[in-house]
């Protein structure tokens, strides 16, 4: 081990970089060694050279007295937060060294200091007075120099061993013992000697008594200096110096992040000592990646649990993408109260470990870069707590355990009485220091429940999310920041979460609720505020469009203004739809496709009405469009069936002749790629497929939200039974499945292929798409599917499928295109395109049938030889019965119904015949029943409508027989059905008026009954159609419901046991 | 009940036959035009975004060019047959023949479905198409134009891949190009003004002030738009309009007595032609069923939204007042309804004719752009009068003099016509 071959700087150097004290030492050894400095300039070199020692040296000064002499900087201040120490010199004091913080900072251990300053300082004050003596000796002895010099390496050894010796002899023990294991296990025989002297009685001990319950005697350590001199003398000969080094480096850091360590040590650590704890791991500069692998990932663990969650999957993926630091970022935006032991909550890990991931991603993907995530505040879960408590609304906790309609009446009494309770002084004060960082930007406020976003439970928009438009002055803000707060606090106890927890099995767990306050992405214009665009993405695409998209493309819904239109399904108005894998392959592809289906309107906030609000898209551009960020990328021009990107500023918003298309972004911009990215990232390091909600604001991209996939009631992944009898399946299909479970269908409309296509002539094509609407207006709505050749909604030639707008199939459940073998080759479906988004925002399912395919039924001749009755119900269409077939299934199969069963993940669909779902048991229901299950709305009504008959009197209103029809009647009522009463009266003008006001008497209470029981409001819940003798003769209107041959109208029997009236269905 | 399945080329044939027969064509004079003269199919591959190559196939047939160069539409359609492509490009024939414009019939095709397509991959079809069939085609052969599932953007790549063969400008050979792009003014008034033209010869025949009348129109599109402009710019009141609600997903009738006002309602349709059913409703109309157009008491119905809308179940509705009916739309009255219309002596005037300003205006921006210099607005629709009122004059003459109802006449004079040509060519 030549001198030359490791500088000897080398280890000190490595160490002031890492550790402060040993820096700041080294520095104050470095100046009091040098050759011939006289005292007074030493001193004040030390003044400015020891603040970077300290935590904060920004506010840190010093002072030192001197026999005497003050040294201090100019400018220096007494204050209060001050830590000193004596010098001493041949046993006297002969002066002291003070440091001063000047501003307030953390208690710590003494006061703002830290224990390992203590010691710092105490080291200090001893080397100036070795330093004094040392002087004195040179004076003395003028041939000390050149020995210094001959063993300058030693020396250096010496200084890191001195100053542990002197500071922190504990951790000298354990470095020395680290050591001396590192060189015993790197085979360095002579550490087996130090080992031994290290535990001298271990091995022998050990070996001798393997079963001794008797505890080890513990041995003093007595030589401990030399014991550490010896090993590292050792280790400089064994090792290279760069592993010497490395080894410290490692174990010092290792030890210095210990207090984070004790801090984290039990799960419920109270979070402002953590808080603290992470402050100092970033005053040290401290980096994650530098630590080693055990510690680092032990850190990670416990913040995350501490922070997040202890769920052992979502800590697996996480720990990988998360840095010790990120939580120190984490901890500043995050209101917490004293000794409190909450969490975040889902919404907030789900965004914190995305936008890690993509931070740490970014180096592999470089489109990433532009990703960022808008500033979030968070409040800890037990906020909620603390509000409850301070405001005394314990009785709140047990509203959950009522029944649902009490809860529903309470809420709004509970809603205002959060709004009305002030919060606790710790949150205003936290709401305070958040606004203060937003500024008068609009925030969005959010629930991020512990319980929320868990896989399996996407408890979406169960929860409350409000925005702030937060304008005006600060006092008004909080205000209204305050409110927001309590009534998101409220809605935890809101009637649709607790019935959804219910769903669930989660009622019994304590639910806490985390907040995230979150700047809203976008720009101001005029009286607006928004986002240029917002939207959501997801990793599987359950809707694909093309044969060509796989469900691993993803899907995008994206939105002009804030996403809340594209989270949303819209009955009125439609998101531009993007598969990010075929970002080529659009919806909607014809100029008037295009145009039809583009967005029309803009959800944004109003700065000056301070509230939410949705604007038509032409009227915010005639006004803005030409500031909007990025709107070339956003709209196209539309020229007379020419639709195409502008060009510079082309565009006149003044006209009109534009279509919201993001034509722009999706081909010109790295947008797709950059979500598809993302969504590829997550599913491969969480494990699972996600949604995630982005905004841009022109500029940059924002990540919003990030959570696992999840699906609605009726989207989820439906289990497909197996070993099923082969009569009692319908068809089967494995090909471009989406999710879902449609029970129980009880007509299927069924068009024959060969019947079509041997029709003579394109009218009576076209007639079979009139009969097809005025079925759908007929059957029950959603109760009955479409089974079709080729493709619905053919337009062009009519041979290719049975043509029909929208309206005349939207009632239906399933939309289903068979496509026959026809030659070699099966034709291209149409997947439902031609009215494609309207079927999305109507969740009517789409399938499309291969018969010819191996493996899958088709089984027609069900169809074909059960009783067809189109001409009972349109005797109109009798001669249409080889084409247009009509099945009652229950009437087929002796009360069974038709289950349509749907799993994306399986790529498998089956139709199976099936008792009635009231009837079965929950097998095929993934989740476990409600609390109040589907089948009580018509059990319910049901029972309303008998209750109501039998309370009527016919005599006094003249009224004959009163009948039920629709959902009530076919037991598919909803809980925002009618109840259909057909009324048959004979009576005289007078009884008619009297009848009216009793029925109606009884549709507001019904109404209001209903309401308390599932929060569907209406105005009435009865809808009666009144019929006379006339009515029944000429069989019009709802007259020929009655002794139907399907779909009947059901006699209720009336007051004083009158008897049924003898039409019987 | 097994009936052979139903073809539109075997229908076409069948309604030219019958005409045939009118006419007393000779035999080899029907079997030529029975069939296309020439047929092209050819393969069209193209490299997808995936990297895999697909080989899409394309049809164009040429069904008659005796009166002179072919004129049809391109379909992109993914169960495109050549019967099909064969029976459209008969029917363009007849079309460009009723109006006597000098083109004669034709019609193209691609089996594909643009949704399962990225523009890119759209794009090399059209390419591939034109160079597979460069040599038949072009502003003195035949002229392509946009149809079902192809627009302006279709005709400009095919139209430039063209000019790349050709190693010329050559803008007249395709049509349904953007204004500024070679495309003419006028195209969007051209079917409404050409109903209305034709319209206005027809009460000028009957002997109506067109002042003095009323009508109804179905649809709020383009074409009834124009039409209702210009109706009543020449004096006429239209009583009530019918248009699709796409909220309702049912169609309205919106009607004031004293006649619409078409600027009001404009101001509160969307792009689709819907009309706001409230703001309406507060601007003093009725608002009635979707139906009810036909039912008012006015003089003149004009059918401008979809086909088979007059059929056997409503026609018994329309008013004993209605005089003239104006086929705006495609086959809007169906068959059966046809004979009762006949029968009540309500003057019909044949889509075949009355929406013929679309392709005659076609024929305008061929020519602008075969010269290189464009016309102004006025005077495009200036000659498309001039063009449709000489048309509707020689129908309605050979319907008095040969006793046939406009529609047989409109038939028969384009088939006179193209029977005509090919025997002065010394073809039959």
């Amino acid at each position: 081990m030549s001198p030359t071959e490791k500088p000897t700087d080398e280890i000190l150097r490595a160490l002031q970089e890492r550790a402060k004290e040993l820096t700041c030492l080294y520095r104050v050894d470095e100046i009091l060694n040098r050759a011939g400095i006289d005292q007074g300039d030493a001193m004040r070199e030390l003044v400015e050279s020891i603040p970077r020692g300290w935590q904060y040296p920004d506010t840190c000064l010093v002072k030192v007295i001197l026999e005497g002499r003050v040294f201090r900087r100019n400018g220096f201040m007494e204050a209060p937060w001050v830590m000193s120490a004596p010098i001493l010199f041949e046993g006297r004091e002969v002066g002291s060294l003070s440091v001063y913080y000047t501003e307030r900072r953390p208690n710590a251990d003494e006061g703002p200091f830290l224990e390992e300053e203590r010691r710092l300082i105490n080291t200090i004050a001893e080397r100036i007075g070795y330093f004094l003596l040392q002087k004195k000796l040179r004076w003395v002895l003028p041939g000390e120099r050149s020995a210094d010099s001959v063993q300058e390496g030693g020396q250096r050894w010496s200084v890191i061993l001195d100053f542990l010796r002197g500071t922190d002899r504990a951790l000298l023990t354990r470095i020395t013992r680290r050591m001396i294991n590192h060189l015993f296990y790197n085979g360095v025989d002579a550490a087996e000697g130090l080992l031994q002297r290290f535990h001298p009685a271990d091995a022998d001990a050990a070996a001798l008594e393997p079963e001794s319950n008797q505890p080890q005697t513990r041995n003093a350590l007595v030589d401990l200096d030399d014991l550490a001199q010896e090993a590292f003398q050792l280790a400089s000969t064994q090792l290279s110096e760069g592993e010497v080094v490395r080894c410290v480096q490692s174990w010092i850091k290792e030890e210095s992040s210990g207090f984070l360590h004790s801090a984290l040590e039990n799960l419920h650590a109270p979070l402002p000592e953590v808080a603290d704890a992470l402050e100092r791991v970033h005053a040290r500069g401290i980096l994650d990646l530098e630590l080693p692998l055990a510690a680092r990932t032990g850190l990670r663990v416990a913040l995350l649990r501490r922070f997040f969650s202890s769920e052992l999957s979502f800590i697996n993926c996480a720990k990988e993408a998360v840095r010790v630091e990120d939580f120190c970022e984490l901890v500043r935006r995050t209101i917490h109260f004293p000794k409190t032991h909450g969490k975040l909550g889902g919404k907030s890990a789900g965004l914190f470990v995305a936008s890690r991931l993509v931070e740490r991603s970014r180096e592999f993907e470089s489109v990433l870069t532009g990703i960022r995530v808008p500033r979030t505040w968070y409040i800890s879960s037990d906020g909620l707590l603390q509000f409850i408590r301070y405001n005394s609304l314990e009785d709140a906790y047990d509203l959950k355990y009522r029944e649902v309609d009490r809860i529903r009446r309470e809420y709004p009494y509970l809603i205002q009485a959060f709004k009305n309770s002030p919060c606790p002084p710790e949150l205003r004060q936290g709401l305070a220091a958040a606004l203060d960082d937003f500024e008068d930007r609009p925030i969005i406020v959010r629930s991020s429940s512990l319980l929320e976003d868990r896989v399996g439970s996407a408890f979406s928009g169960k929860y409350k999310s409000l925005f702030l438009a937060n304008q005006g002055a600060k006092r008004e803000r909080l205000a209204a920041l305050q409110d927001a707060v309590a009534e998101i606090y409220a809605s935890v106890f809101g009637p649709d979460p607790i019935e959804y927890r219910a769903e669930r099995g989660l009622l019994d767990v304590h639910e806490e609720m985390g907040i995230m306050i979150q700047e809203v992405v976008g720009s101001r214009f005029g009286r607006y505020f928004l986002p240029a665009f917002a939207g959501v993405a997801y990793s599987n695409n359950e809707f694909r469009w093309s044969s060509r998209i796989k469900r691993e493309d993803g899907l995008v819904r994206i939105v002009p203004g804030l996403g809340t239109r594209a989270v949303d399904r819209l009955s009125d108005d439609y998101p531009v739809l993007i598969a990010p894998g075929q970002p080529g392959l659009r919806v909607n592809v014809t100029p008037d496709e295009i145009v039809r289906y583009s967005p029309k309107k803009v959800d944004l906030i109003n700065l000056e009405e301070n509230r939410f609000e949705t604007v038509e898209i032409k009227d915010l551009l005639r006004e803005h469009g030409r500031e909007i960020p990025g709107i070339q990328q956003m709209v196209s021009a539309v020229e007379e069936g020419h639709i195409r990107k502008p060009i510079g500023s082309a565009l006149d918003f003044e006209l009109g002749h534009y279509a919201v298309t993001f034509e722009g972004l999706i081909s010109d911009s790295s947008f797709v790629i950059q979500v598809q990215t993302m969504l590829r990232l997550f599913r491969e390091q969480l494990g699972f497929a996600v949604d995630i909600e982005f905004a841009s604001d022109g500029v940059d991209l924002y990540l919003l939200q990030c959570r696992a996939q999840g699906y609605s009631p009726e989207s989820m992944p439906a289990a497909i039974p197996r070993n099923l009898p082969r009569d009692k399946v319908l068809f089967t299909a494995n090909r471009y499945v989406s999710n879902g479970r449609v029970p129980d269908i009880t007509h299927v409309v069924h068009v024959d292929y060969d019947g079509y296509q041997s029709l003579p002539d394109a009218s009576s094509m076209r007639k079979v798409g009139i009969v097809v609407g005025k079925l759908n207006k007929l059957l029950p709505k959603r109760q009955f599917i479409l089974i079709g050749p080729g493709r619905w909604g053919s337009r062009g030639d009519i041979k290719l499928g049975v043509s029909v707008t929208y309206s005349q199939i939207n009632n239906t459940a399933v939309l289903i295109e068979v496509a026959r073998q026809r030659g070699n080759y099966a034709p291209d479906l149409s997947f439902g395109t031609h009215f494609f988004q309207d079927l999305v925002e109507a969740e009517i399912r789409y399938l499309p049938l291969y018969p010819d395919d191996e493996d899958t039924i088709f089984n027609e001749a069900f169809l074909r030889l059960s009783r067809n009755i189109l001409p009972e119900l349109l005797p109109e269409a009798a001669d249409l019965v080889d084409t247009i077939r009509v099945v009652d299934i229950p009437q087929e199969t002796r009360g069974e119904v038709l289950r349509v069963l749907l799993n994306a993940d399986l790529d498998e669909a089956v139709g199976l015949l099936a008792a009635p779902s009231i009837e079965a048991s929950q097998e095929e229901r993934a989740a476990p029943p409600a609390e109040l299950a589907a089948e009580d709305h018509w059990r319910w009504r049901f029972a309303m409508a008998e209750c109501l008959a039998s309370d009527l009197d016919p005599e006094r209103f003249g009224v004959e027989a009163l009948y039920l029809l629709g959902s009530t009647k076919n037991a598919t009522a909803g809980p925002a059905s009618d109840i259909d009463l057909l009324v048959h009266f004979k009576g005289e003008p007078q009884q008619r008026e009297t009848l009216s006001l009793w029925l109606d008497g009884w549709s507001l209470c019904l109404a209001e009954i209903n309401y308390l029981r599932t929060g569907y409001k209406t105005s009435g819940l009865l809808d009666v159609h009144i019929i006379t003798d006339e009515d029944i003769a000429r069989k019009t209107s709802y007259a020929v419901k009655i002794g139907a041959i399907t779909d009947a109208a059901r006699p209720l029997a009336l007051a004083y046991g009158r008897e049924e009236p003898s039409h019987q269905s | 009940m097994k009936t052979k399945p139903f073809n539109s080329f075997e229908l076409a044939q069948m309604q030219f036959d019958r005409v045939s027969e009118q006419l007393g064509l000779d035999a080899a004079t029907r079997e030529l035009l029975r069939w296309p003269l020439r047929e092209y199919s050819f393969a069209i591959p193209v490299r997808l975004d995936d990297g895999t190559m697909k080989v899409f196939r394309g049809f164009r047939v040429q069904h008659n060019d005796a009166r002179g160069p072919c004129k049809g539409g391109i379909r992109f359609h993914p169960m495109e047959t050549l019967d099909t492509v064969r029976a459209l490009s008969m029917w363009m024939t007849w079309k460009c023949a009723v109006v006597d414009i000098p083109l004669g019939g034709a019609k193209g095709g691609v089996i594909c479905d643009p949704h399962n397509l990225s523009q890119r991959e759209q794009e090399q079809i059209c390419r591939g198409f034109v160079r597979q069939i460069s040599r038949n085609v072009g502003p003195a052969v035949d002229v392509p134009a946009p149809d079902v599932m192809t627009s302006a953007q279709h005709m400009l790549w095919m139209l430039d891949e063209f000019e790349i063969l050709e190693g010329a400008k050559s803008p007249g050979f395709i049509t349904g190009k953007p204004v500024g792009m070679g495309g003419s003014l006028g195209r969007k008034e051209a079917t409404g003004f050409g109903v209305v033209f034709t319209l206005r010869e027809a009460l000028k025949e009957l002997g109506i002030r067109l002042q003095d009348t009323r009508a109804c129109v179905q649809g709020f599109g383009n074409v009834a738009q124009y039409a209702i402009r210009l109706y009543q710019q020449i004096g006429g009141t239209v009583l009530a309009v019918s248009c699709w609600d796409q909220e309702d997903q049912e169609a309205h009738t919106f009607r004031k007595q004293a006649g619409i006002d078409l600027d009001e309602l404009l101001a509160i349709t969307d792009q689709f032609g819907g009309i706001d059913k409230a703001k309406a409703s507060d601007l003093g109309y009725d608002v009635l069923p979707g139906e009810a157009w036909l039912e008012q008491d006015v003089d003149i119905l004009i059918p401008a939204a979809l086909e088979s809308q007059i059929t056997a179940d409503n026609v018994g509705k329309i008013s004993t007042k209605v005089k003239i009916i104006a086929e705006g739309a495609n086959g809007p009255t169906e068959p059966q309804a046809d004979a009762t219309v006949n029968d009540r002596d309500i003057f019909v005037i044949p889509d075949l004719l009355a929406n013929a300003g679309g392709v005659t205006c076609s024929y305008f921006e061929q020519v602008q752009s075969n010269m290189n210099y464009y016309w102004v607005k006025d005077e495009v629709l200036g000659k498309l009068d001039v063009q449709m009122t000489s048309a509707y004059i020689a129908v309605s003459n050979l319907a008095r003099k040969e006793k046939l109802s406009m529609r047989d006449a409109a038939y028969a004079i384009a088939v006179r016509r193209v029977a005509q040509a090919c025997r002065d060519r010394g073809w039959i």
